[in-house]
């Protein structure tokens, strides 16, 4: 008998939304259909423009005023949400349909303390009295993992950090114990490790309250850990809907395989792999072809597809696809267009020499901060480096990592001159950007680096807006590279980028690279990134390195604690990749008044297994540990026990691969 | 055993307001026979059954099929519902068994669970008798085995169980009850995965001043 636990919370069926502008109607969102039951996380990823975020908005019609539903149906537990009036709507919202949305300190409100908007909304909702009401958000706080919950109540969203802004975001929409529980993009604006507790918080509040769960991200390592079903979309429309596993290694639209190809997997390096990007980039929703919105991009394409707009149709079992070809693109025939396939042993060979160009010993910046006393009281300084020593050889990638606050951006800040360094010494050699270039011939040189960066001539006379943010990040290093560097120094360069965008800029850095044989250093908070595309790694935390080596020793034992807490943070959609769990506790501490001795010896779980609970991690600074001549690990745990700990992430090479 | 383990979370509700055209559709549509009417904050207002939504013609003023629409359309949830001082309720910590008691005596179908007045749940007799299937282990098969003994005697389900465990074998699922016609005897029904009837016979026969009443795969 069918009951009302097999009816799907959320069913989303044909959904198309459109924008009215001056010129008409824009369709944002086209056929798209998924069922959430309850209990269950549901994906949905994408790059920026697709429609995911309007999909969401749609289901609660926050659509704004020129948003309008055109076709289809929302049916929440059962009944349409469409047409209802706004006062229906805002009750439901209220009460049952909760959202999170990317930056938590937008959903908070700066002036009111966090007890105090928290229990506002059962106050209001539920008429609680606020005694109660405060109560029952300890209780909440205490649910979300929040650190001495009594005592945040009483502060301000700007004293707690981003991730626990999160959690009382979460805790907040928790509070009214929600059928449907929306999120867009909620860890995006965080660091992996707390990425990875708060990803840990939503399955677990998943399975104690039975929500249902809608999962906008665009990163598909996310979405695989927090659900198990996910739809793709790509210009508005939904193109494929299966599991998460399935996606992963059998991904059946050419355009989610394209997606997989442009992202680096943990473990893929620049000398035996190479990223795909997508060709072109997503059509305007005012001018999309009239056959598959894909088929300009599509690999595959045939003449068919530039004529009948594929359907949504179930392929096999649970995999609804939209392809005329999705068999033969789940069969996996193939090969990289000719003009991709590159030359991986060129790429690789550093262009001469070991010979190091840039030379860094005990380097220091800090900032002075105001002293708390009115009168005398001593000096205190951030310390946002603090003794750094490292080198980069020429040709080669220098890549810095470590959770924000670390101290990465201020090291390259101080290398090239923005911030006046506090002590130390750096050596560059053989930087030559001051050779004047003459008025003459700078067209030709700028449009010979246009070329380049595969921009074309045309791009010489557009303005910055013009371009789209994959591009702007391509003229931002035509202009780095102009006076031909010695060596760039990129600061997330992709960070911000779509993964198909993603993929060209780092294929064009990389070119580059080689062509002009510079040396880079390379800032990205991003493991799987940072593997892919340096040789040297630096692990930075609190102003300090923990390990510096050669990039593939970084990802295998023996470990620095903090290496090994970075890596089993990193989310990986690979369902036959094993993980180990550990969660640092709490942010990285204030750089104003460092931890004493080892700077990573409050939160290292691994501390305990030095004799006496790990009093001498909080007595003296680590030793360097010398694995090999170019490998070093700054902790007091002997080398031979940190060569004992297991990899962090062990894939199965062999199912991974018969993708 | 609580409530709040097996109740039905997020159960469909509907506001006071709707009408009761479209409770009828929406209670048909999606196999609904309970639907409590929840006001702002999920605040319980009453309750609808199948039975609330029985017009009675005595009402009409006349059959005639204009005087019907009109006299449906004007009806709201909010004037056929049981209100809220006549709904039985239940709280989510309280145990299985107590809400299987209230729902029995009152001759009710069903409780909405509440706290602090707000609906977080709901339970009906379908999770009391799936209750039973998995209190008896009903998703794996095994042997199932009736046994009576002598009620009000100490030891004697430690004589079962002890010959059970002797065996080696684990027990799926056990209860007990007076025996429906006989008051001086208990019968316990045990259940025991992976082992044939006529190994749990050979073990259990034995057992002095006990008797094997039933013996069934199930």
């Amino acid at each position: 008998m069918q009951t009302q636990q097999d009816t799907p919370i959320l069913n989303v069926e044909n959904l198309a939304i459109s924008y009215k502008i001056r010129d008409g109607m824009v369709p944002a969102v086209r056929d798209v259909s998924f069922k959430i039951h309850r209990g269950e996380a549901h994906g949905i990823v994408g790059e920026s423009g697709c429609g995911k975020s309007t999909v969401a908005f749609g289901i609660v019609n926050f659509l704004g005023r020129n948003g309008r539903i055109v076709n289809g149906q929302i049916l929440f537990q059962g009944r349409d949400l469409v047409g209802r009036s706004q006062e229906e709507l805002r009750r439901l919202r209220g009460d049952r349909i909760a959202m999170v949305y990317q930056d938590p300190m937008q959903a908070l409100n700066p002036t009111m303390r966090i007890g105090d908007q928290m229990a506002e909304v059962l106050v209001i909702h539920r008429g609680m009295s606020k005694a109660e009401a405060d109560d029952r958000c300890v209780q909440m706080l205490e649910q979300v993992h929040m650190p001495d919950p009594a005592n945040m109540m009483r502060r301000f969203p700007h004293q707690v950090s981003g991730g626990q802004q999160q959690r009382v975001v979460i805790g907040m929409a928790l509070l009214n114990d929600p059928a449907l529980l929306i999120m867009d993009e909620p860890t995006t604006a965080l660091d992996v490790t707390v990425e990875a507790a708060v990803l840990d918080l939503i399955a677990e509040l998943q399975h104690t309250y039975d929500t249902a769960i809608m999962y906008i991200s665009h990163n598909l390592g996310v979405v695989a850990r927090v659900s198990d079903k996910v739809g793709v979309m790509y210009a508005g429309a939904l193109v494929e809907r299966a599991r998460v596993s399935d996606i992963y290694l059998h991904p059946a639209h050419p355009y989610t395989q394209g997606l997989m190809r442009c992202v680096p997997k943990l473990g893929m390096n620049k000398t035996d792999s190479y990223l795909y990007p997508i060709r072109g980039r997503v059509p305007a929703p005012t001018n999309l072809p009239a056959g598959c919105v894909y088929e300009p991009r599509c690999d595959y394409a045939r003449p068919e597809c530039s004529q009948k707009r594929p359907e949504l149709r179930e392929v096999l079992p649970g995999r609804w696809v939209r392809c005329h070809f999705a068999e033969e693109v789940l069969e996996g025939k193939w090969e990289p267009p000719e003009e991709l396939v590159p030359d991986l042993e060129k790429l690789a060979k550093p262009a001469d020499g070991d010979e190091a160009i840039l030379q860094i010993e005990h380097a220091k910046t800090y900032y002075e901060a105001p002293s708390k006393k009115m009168i005398g009281g001593e000096r205190q300084y951030v310390k946002a480096v603090d003794d750094v020593s490292i080198a980069a050889q020429r040709g080669m990638t220098l890549g810095i990592v470590g959770e924000s606050g670390c101290g990465k951006s201020t090291l390259v800040k101080t290398i090239i001159g923005l911030e006046k360094p506090t002590g130390g010494e750096m050596e560059f050699m053989g930087l030559d950007i001051t050779v004047p270039v003459s008025k003459r011939n700078l067209n030709l040189i700028m449009i010979r680096l246009l070329n380049m960066m595969r921009l074309g001539e045309n791009y010489y006379d557009r303005l910055p807006r013009q371009l789209s943010g994959g591009e702007k990040q391509r003229v931002g290093i035509a202009r780095a590279i102009a006076g031909n560097p010695e060596m760039i120094l990129c600061d997330e360069p992709v960070s911000a980028l779509d993964v198909s965008v993603q993929a060209a800029v780092l294929n064009l850095l990389l070119e580059t690279q080689h062509k002009l044989g510079s040396t880079m250093v390379f800032i990205a908070h991003d493991l799987s990134v940072i593997r892919f595309f340096c040789d040297t790694i630096g692990v930075m935390y609190l102003g300090q390195f923990a390990e510096i080596g050669p990039a593939e020793a970084i990802y295998a034992p023996p470990y620095h604690p903090y290496t090994e807490a970075l890596l089993s943070a990193v989310p990986i959609p690979n369902p036959t990749a094993e993980q180990k769990h550990i969660r640092l506790s709490g942010a990285v501490p204030s750089a104003l008044n460092p931890p004493s001795g080892c700077r990573f010896h409050t939160r290292c779980p691994r501390r305990t297994t030095l004799p006496d609970g790990g009093k001498i991690c909080e007595e003296e600074t680590p030793p360097w540990r010398e694995v090999s001549a170019e490998h070093r690990i700054a902790c007091h745990i002997p080398l031979e026990e940190l060569r004992q700990i297991d990899p962090v992430i062990t894939i199965d090479q062999e199912e991974s691969h018969a993708r | 055993m609580l409530v709040r383990d097996y109740m039905t979370r997020h159960p469909f509700m509907a506001e006071p307001d709707m009408s009761i055209i479209e409770a009828q559709r929406y209670m048909g549509d999606n196999n609904i026979r309970h639907l409590p009417i929840v006001g702002d904050g999920k605040r319980l207002e009453g309750l609808v059954t199948r039975s609330s939504l029985l017009v009675d013609p005595g009402k009409l003023g006349s059959l005639d099929v204009w005087e019907i629409t009109r006299y449906l359309s004007r009806l709201t949830v909010a004037d056929i519902m049981v209100k809220r001082e006549h709904v039985v309720t239940a709280a989510p910590d309280a145990t299985i068994e107590e809400a299987a008691r209230t729902m029995v005596e009152r001759g009710i179908g069903c409780l909405p669970i509440v706290e602090d007045n707000v609906v977080v749940g709901l339970i009906t007799e379908n999770h009391l008798l799936r209750q039973l299937m998995e209190m008896m282990s009903m998703q794996m098969p095994g042997t199932r085995v009736t046994i009576w003994m002598p009620a009000r005697k100490k030891g004697e389900l430690a004589k079962l169980v002890s010959a059970i465990a002797a065996q080696g074998w684990g027990i799926a699922a056990l209860g007990g009850v007076i025996a429906p016609k006989d008051p001086d005897k208990w019968e316990a029904v045990v259940k025991v995965h992976n082992v044939s009837i006529a190994e749990v016979e050979a073990a259990l026969s034995p057992i002095e001043g006990q008797e094997i009443v039933d013996i069934r795969e199930g």
